[in-house]
């Protein structure tokens, strides 16, 4: 028994071969998060080259053409490279099954030549970089992107490659959660990052066929000239629009409703109290997935769309405020009279509440048509996005990571250091994105290397505190593994948040190559802050 | 897991037949000019046959309702999206401000015969100047 004990997915088995060919989730997971971490690192470098050619007016660190294609990149790179696949990859892939009680995902060996799909696609998108790059922006708004002699077929390809990786994820975990449930583990009684995991998947497989029909037709426009957007043939130049954003707005759901998933699970265990309206924010994120699908024109208001359409998308973008208020609301009645403890995880949580409600009502504020018309295509739209999804995601995607780090890998990183980088995430993030608010609304368009002189002040302070911004997620991230290397082990039985999920009662930490010793046997639903005490149990 | 379901022959031969009449009827609303309905019917027509296919061929209609409920639901998205994508491409410049923009693409578009083919600037064309990664021979 004690040498089972010791027995964990890191150790066992061992040798590279069993890294390479591994069915286990938790292996593949990692493995996401590794090439997730890098791929983030890159779109960071390429973020941090473009704040320090804005730093001033003028062309002084890189030409205009450089910087077209550090935007296209650095776009491209941290949407389809990072956020979208190495979310759920990683800390979906890691969680889920060990969430709903199984040993592995419904398809183990899908769920590898997923990741090996993905990294077929990365390697498209890394020859794009060495050959020269791509300038059409990560949106290859057509007839630019057929015209453009830049790298536009490898970068589509690789995004039409990881589109089916992003498919066959999805439905892997649409299958676990139907099927892999143990017995007694109600739709009721999930964790909600495994609803939010179910709202993700359907999207993944309802809208990224879109993406992968919108990237054929337009490698088939630059070779074959069949005119679908080209207005000299018969075609539209602006259904490409309709193509893009059908896939797209999707997908920023794709992109924040594991986000949501996330925090729904570190603010009541960090505030040890029950969730607040379980089955509103159960049943508003499958309506988040939906209503998500029908406002897609709301990127196309100054395309010269009908004016008819303009109206009906204004007024449907509307109807997102709802569930996403409905989901805020909960969080914070969550935390309401709860014993709220101010973890790295928690950190990150209550940045993630400041952020996503910033971003989320600028984008009812894009969503008004005559607003807009003033708008787009400004550094409003720049801010906006970013704090939904650096502000949103990648906030909830690192508090996540600090929170499953030592269940995950069996190793506490330092607190203190972690609530420190966490703090100065919060203020580098809102001393960066912050003034582009303020730069959008008097007029700076996006993505232009130089500006006019009235901008200077804003700019520059925007570059300095993405400096801070920068240095603060490489403190959190070398924190995070730095802990492998101060050895500071977690006890396998141990429960340092008090979590009441199958993660954190039935499996150890690191958990075992088969997950649990035994099936586990349910006791209480994963939030019974009010019924049960869970102990939190830390190293001796 | 569940049992297989067992089609008789005859509906397998009675499926085949309506599919052959089906091709029939797209061969021969080829040659009935619709106008603007012709794409509709065309797209109706291949959608019943590929329904067809689906029900019976791939036993969809004897299967799991939750794969009914799924290839319900692909239908409706792309209902979602051809639709709401008309009212766009077929009520553009509805203000009517400038004639010029009204229904751009039928109207303007030299693909219908009704102006020269031109390029991105307005420049005529005879097969393809600049661009060597295009097709030369669409038209
Ligand atoms: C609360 C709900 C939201 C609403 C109502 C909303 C609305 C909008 C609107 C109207 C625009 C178009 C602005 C323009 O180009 O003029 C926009 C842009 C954008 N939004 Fe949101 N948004 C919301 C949430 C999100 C979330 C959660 C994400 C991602 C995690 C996101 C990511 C983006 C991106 C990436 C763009 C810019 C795309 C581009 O042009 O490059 N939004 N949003
Ligand atoms: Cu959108």
């Amino acid at each position: 028994m004690s040498e089972n004990k010791k027995q964990n997915y890191l150790n066992h088995p061992k040798g590279l071969m069993s890294w390479i060919l591994t069915l286990d989730h938790k292996r593949i997971g990692l493995m996401y998060l590794v090439s997730g971490i890098l791929f983030f690192f890159l779109g960071g470098l390429l973020a941090l080259v473009m704040r320090f050619e804005l730093a001033a007016p003028g062309n002084d660190v890189i030409s205009n053409e450089v910087y077209n294609n550090a935007y296209t990149l650095h776009g491209a790179i941290m949407i389809f490279l990072f956020i979208i696949p190495a979310i759920p990859g990683a800390l979906g892939n890691i969680l889920l099954p060990l969430m709903v009680g199984a040993k592995d995902v419904a398809f183990p060996r899908l769920n590898l030549a997923s990741f090996y799909i993905y990294s077929f696609g990365a390697l498209f998108a890394m020859y794009t970089i060495i050959n020269g790059g791509v300038d059409t922006g990560w949106t290859f708004y057509t007839p630019y992107s057929t015209q453009s002699s830049s790298n536009v077929v490898p970068m589509t390809l690789g995004i039409f490659i990881i589109g089916f990786s992003s498919i066959l994820t999805g439905l892997n975990f649409i299958a676990t959660i139907h099927k892999m449930r143990i017995p007694g583990l109600t739709w009721y009684k999930l964790p909600l990052f495994v609803w939010a995991l179910y709202g993700t998947s359907l999207v993944q497989i309802t809208a990224t066929p879109v993406l992968a029909i919108t990237m054929v037709l337009l490698m088939l426009e630059r070779f074959l000239g069949i005119g679908i957007f080209d207005p000299a043939l018969g075609g539209d130049p602006v259904l490409y629009q309709h193509f893009f954003w059908f896939y797209s707005h999707p997908a920023v759901y794709i992109m924040i409703l594991p986000a949501f998933g996330i925090i729904s699970e570190i603010i009541p265990v960090h505030s040890r109290k029950k969730i607040w309206g379980y089955k509103f924010i159960a049943y508003s994120t499958l309506s988040i997935a939906f209503i998500g699908f029908l406002v897609w024109g709301h990127h196309m208001f100054t395309s010269g769309q009908s004016v008819f359409s303009q109206i009906v998308f204004s007024f449907i973008t509307y109807f997102v405020g709802i569930p996403t208020g409905v989901k805020i609301f909960s969080w914070i009645l969550t935390m309401y009279k709860g014993q709220v403890s101010f973890t790295p995880p928690m950190m990150y949580a209550l940045a993630f509440l400041f952020l996503f409600t910033i971003g989320g009502l600028t984008g009812i504020f894009l969503g008004a048509v005559a607003l807009d018309i003033h708008l787009h295509d400004t550094y409003f739209v720049v801010a906006h996005f970013h704090y939904v999804m650096q502000g949103g995601t990648i906030v909830a995607f690192l508090g996540g990571l600090h929170h499953w780090w030592p269940k995950s890998f069996g190793v506490m990183y330092n607190q203190t250091v972690a609530n420190i980088a966490a703090l100065g995430v919060f203020i580098g993030f809102n001393g960066t994105f912050f003034p582009q608010f303020l730069l959008g609304l008097r007029g700076m368009p996006r993505r232009y290397a130089t500006y006019d002189e009235q901008f200077v002040e804003l700019h520059s302070y925007s570059t300095f505190w993405s400096g801070i911004l920068g240095l603060s997620i490489f403190l959190a991230i070398m924190n995070l593994f730095w802990s492998f290397i101060r050895k500071n082990k977690v006890d396998p039985g141990s429960n340092p948040w008090g979590g009441m999920s199958l993660e954190w009662t039935h499996t150890s930490s690191p958990p075992h190559p088969h997950n649990f010793e035994e099936e586990p046997v349910l006791q209480h639903g994963p939030y019974d802050y009010d019924k049960v005490i869970v102990e939190k149990t830390y190293n001796k | 897991m569940s049992e297989h379901h067992i089609t008789p022959l005859k509906t397998y031969l009675i499926i085949a037949s309506l599919l052959l009449f089906l091709s029939g009827v797209t061969v021969w609303v080829s040659y009935v000019d619709l106008g603007p309905l012709n794409i509709v019917v065309a797209m109706l027509v291949a959608t019943v046959k590929a329904s067809l296919v689906a029900f019976f061929f791939m036993h969809l209609l004897w299967d799991d309702k939750k794969n009914l409920t799924l290839f319900l639901m692909s239908l409706m998205f792309f209902g979602i999206f051809v639709t709401i994508t008309l009212l766009d491409t077929e009520f553009r410049g509805d203000l009517g401000l400038n004639p010029e923009v009204k229904n751009p693409i039928n109207n303007r578009a030299a693909f219908y015969d009704t102006l020269p083919l031109t390029d991105t600037h307005g420049h005529p064309v005879d097969g393809h100047s600049d661009d060597h990664d295009k097709d030369k021979d669409h038209h």
